[in-house]
């Protein structure tokens, strides 16, 4: 196996609970974002565009739409010979075997793949954000400044910083503390979930971490409180640009919103940087005769006979003559038919709303959600901040 | 199909279609927003299961090229047959364009004999059709025929008049719906079984027929080959037809009107049926502005559509600015309408800007605008 300098580990395991019925069948990371794109093609964009050319993606929580996707990695030019996108899910060996028991134990279980490229530096990343990061630059500013690990950081507003995990640092960047969710924090640089160690440091604090049974094997809590200790350099590399944890479904909503501001907040229109994805096979969209749009996300495949404003439509989503979309993300092949009101939700995959049906409310209501694979009954009706699966309504009769 | 094999004969360049091919083949010309021409040839054959698929190239085959690359988006980037492309073999005598069909194949005879599919399908890119040829082929074994032929009822209504693309073949059936009789080239045909150039036979027949047509210089497939093959009885050739949605494209007039009837929802749907496969591009959704208005039109990816679209086509990365007007138009890939420009009839080529003024042209007959033309 070629010999690599850095290889990256991406985290795609996790539930995403807080997204609630979005993520009961696909795990966080398949999410779809922004009218053709899934979450996790941010991270595997930005390995691409870093000319990072070996991905090994972890997962567990139901993996198979992510397996699906992933495939061989060709719309990431990450199908190589040398290197390429390697799914990672937990194994057996001989009698034991087990889960992943946390972020640090996914990536212990995983040395020997690591070992293939006997790689100087691992880049870890997870599949729950959306920004665009050269990860070349922090290699570059984590050999200069020969940390032992080196952590991504963006401020974020001092009234959320208590819900992050808060780096402290003195005036060179080093991190002094490292708090997980301060309740006062002294910092508002938070962590993205964005790290650089050496590997073979790496790998001895995770072998001490697996040793000890109190652990939870996870790298906040854990690997770097611990190399903190021990007085390790740990840098913070600052980073300045667009980046949103859509873990809530209120986040994953203004994230898509974000797209539509003039100039948009997160801009996908870099030549320079593209997010590659999944194209699916379909026809340009079509506006028909009476169809009113604006300030609109629109793509492949979708049908627009009714009115669209402020929203963001997946590929091959239909929406009927009187119906009325607006500020709402309306994911792949679903169907909106006519006189339904959808008004700041979001909409999942294959999913069809009935006529007349009124989803979320207006002004600064709370976002409503509406399960993927599901028929939503005529003249149903979703309040905002509710989830429906679509039965919710007979059930609760 | 696996058994069979493909073959696509591209054109040469046609003065008919005007700039339009000026520095492409017609097989590469942009249709329907995210399309080009082979796109519909190919991704019939690959619905139909047809895994080795040779395409023949002719001068200014480079846009060509570099749309099919190693044929992944059709499936065809596979280790075992795939996607063949085969350019012209350029000596003193040959200048890379091919007199006709059998000229083609027979510079091609090698790659006919290496592949290993018992049957082979030809197919001339002049015109516009998806489909899947399983119930051609399927007619073809039961009939027990030695070539068959896809044909369609006229549809040119004497629109298209005299062609110089190339010269049409109609076709004479008998009751069983056998060949009796080819003409070609007629200004007034006397029969309105238009041959869609569609051939399906024996490899080892087409290797043995390109052979002996070479040794008599012949190069009109229908004309000189099939022709007096089925009068002298030697051949038993087909007729099947094609019922569906077929259109000929072969002046910038056609062009504009296939585009046109892709707005029609029932057209559309027809014609999509089966998934038409084209080269990515990965271009981030279309975007509306606040002001935007945009009626009847089809629309790629990669689009900011801020003025008005109205009964066009437009290609992916296509810019309508603030205060300007599109209407009856076709917008291909990367061109920009800047502010309060008004267009309506034109067909603008890829990366043409308009920076001013107004361009009306006729509905039946477009201004046509060059490639990189800046207004």
């Amino acid at each position: 196996m070629q010999k690599k300098r850095c290889i990256a580990m991406l985290l795609a395991g996790g539930q995403g609970s807080r997204l609630g019925l979005l993520t009961k069948k696909v795990a966080k990371p398949a999410i779809p974002f922004g009218g053709k794109y899934r979450i996790i093609d941010f991270p595997l964009s930005n390995c691409a565009n870093s000319g990072i050319d070996v991905v090994g993606v972890l997962t567990q929580y139901q993996p198979l739409e992510l397996n699906r996707y992933i495939g061989s990695g060709q719309p990431w030019d990450l199908d190589l010979t040398n290197g390429g996108v390697f799914v990672l899910p937990p194994y057996m060996t001989g009698k034991s075997g087990e889960w992943y028991r946390g972020t640090a134990n996914a990536i212990y279980q995983n040395t020997p793949f690591i070992e293939q490229y006997d790689p100087e530096y691992v880049l870890i990343l997870s599949g729950d954000h959306i920004y665009k990061m050269d990860y070349n630059k922090m290699l570059t500013a984590h050999i200069e400044t020969k940390a032992d690990c080196t952590i991504a950081v963006r401020p974020v507003p001092w009234e959320v910083a208590p819900s992050f995990g808060i780096m402290n640092t003195d005036e060179e960047g080093r991190i002094t503390e490292f708090e997980e969710k301060p309740a006062n924090p002294k910092s508002n640089l938070a962590s993205m979930g964005v790290y650089i160690f050496n590997w073979k440091l790496l790998r001895a604090y995770m072998e001490a971490d697996d040793a000890n049974p109190e652990s939870h094997n996870d790298f906040g809590k854990n690997i770097i409180p611990a190399m903190l200790g021990d007085g390790r350099k740990l840098m913070a590399y600052s980073f300045e640009d667009y980046w949103k944890d859509v873990g809530t479904i209120h986040s994953l909503w203004e994230s898509n919103m974000d797209l539509l501001t003039t100039p948009p907040a997160f801009n996908l229109y870099d030549e320079a940087w593209r997010i590659y994805a999944r194209n699916p096979i379909m026809p340009p969209h079509f506006v028909a005769e009476k169809a009113v749009l604006s300030n609109s996300m629109i793509t492949e495949g979708c049908e627009v006979y009714g009115t669209v404003k402020e929203s963001v439509l997946f590929a091959g989503v239909r929406i009927e003559e009187g119906a009325l979309v607006e500020e709402s993300v309306i994911m792949p092949n679903t169907v909106i038919r006519s006189g339904a009101v959808i008004s700041r939700a979001i909409v999942g995959e294959n999913t069809e709303i009935g006529e007349g049906c009124r989803v979320g409310g207006t002004g600064e209501s709370e976002i409503a959600l509406v399960a993927s694979n599901v028929t939503l009954a005529a003249n149903s009706v979703v309040a905002p901040g509710e989830q429906s699966d679509g039965r919710k309504e007979e059930d609760s009769k | 199909m696996k058994d069979v094999m493909g073959v696509v004969y591209t054109t040469k360049n046609d003065f008919s279609l005007r700039e339009l091919t000026a520095s492409r083949a017609v097989s590469a010309l942009p249709a329907i927003s995210r399309y080009r021409m082979i796109d519909f040839t190919l991704s019939s054959m690959v619905n139909s299961g047809i895994r080795n698929v040779g395409v023949i190239m002719q001068t200014n085959y480079h846009s060509l090229m570099d749309h099919l690359g190693s044929g992944k988006e059709w499936d065809l980037h596979t280790r075992n047959d795939g996607l063949f492309i085969l350019p012209p073999f350029t000596t003193k005598e040959n200048t890379g364009n091919y007199n006709g069909t059998l000229d083609a194949l027979h510079s091609n005879l090698s790659y006919l004999r290496r592949s290993r599919q018992e049957y082979v399908l030809i197919i001339g890119n002049y015109s516009v059709f998806n489909t899947t040829f399983n119930d051609l082929f399927r007619d073809h074994i039961n009939s027990g025929a030695d070539v068959s032929l896809m044909y369609t009822k006229d549809n040119s209504d004497g629109r298209i008049g005299r062609s110089v693309l190339t010269e049409h073949s109609y076709l004479q059936l008998d009751g069983d719906g056998f060949v009796t009789d080819i003409e070609t080239g007629s200004e007034t045909p006397a029969y309105e079984n238009f041959s869609m150039n569609v051939v399906l036979m024996k490899r080892q027949l087409l290797i043995h027929l390109v052979d002996q047509a070479a040794a008599h210089s012949m190069h009109d497939l229908h004309r000189d080959l099939l022709s007096p093959f089925i009068h002298q009885g030697l051949l038993k050739v087909r007729g099947f037809e094609f019922t569906g949605y077929h259109r000929r494209i072969e002046t910038v007039e056609s062009y504009y009107q296939f585009n046109m009837e892709m707005l029609n929802p029932k057209t559309r749907a027809e014609f999509f049926r089966n998934p038409i496969y084209t080269k990515v591009r990965d271009e981030v959704p279309a975007k509306y502005g606040v002001d935007a208005v945009a009626v009847n039109s089809l629309v790629a990816d990669g689009c900011i559509i801020e003025g008005k679209v109205e009964n066009s086509i437009l290609f992916r990365g296509v810019r309508v600015r603030k205060g300007a007007v599109v209407r009856n138009s076709i917008i291909m890939q990367n061109s920009d309408v800047q502010e309060n420009v008004e267009v309506e009839n034109v067909i603008l080529d890829k990366s043409v800007t308009i920076r001013a003024g107004r361009l009306i042209g006729q509905k039946k007959y477009p201004i046509l605008i060059g490639k990189g033309v800046t207004l």
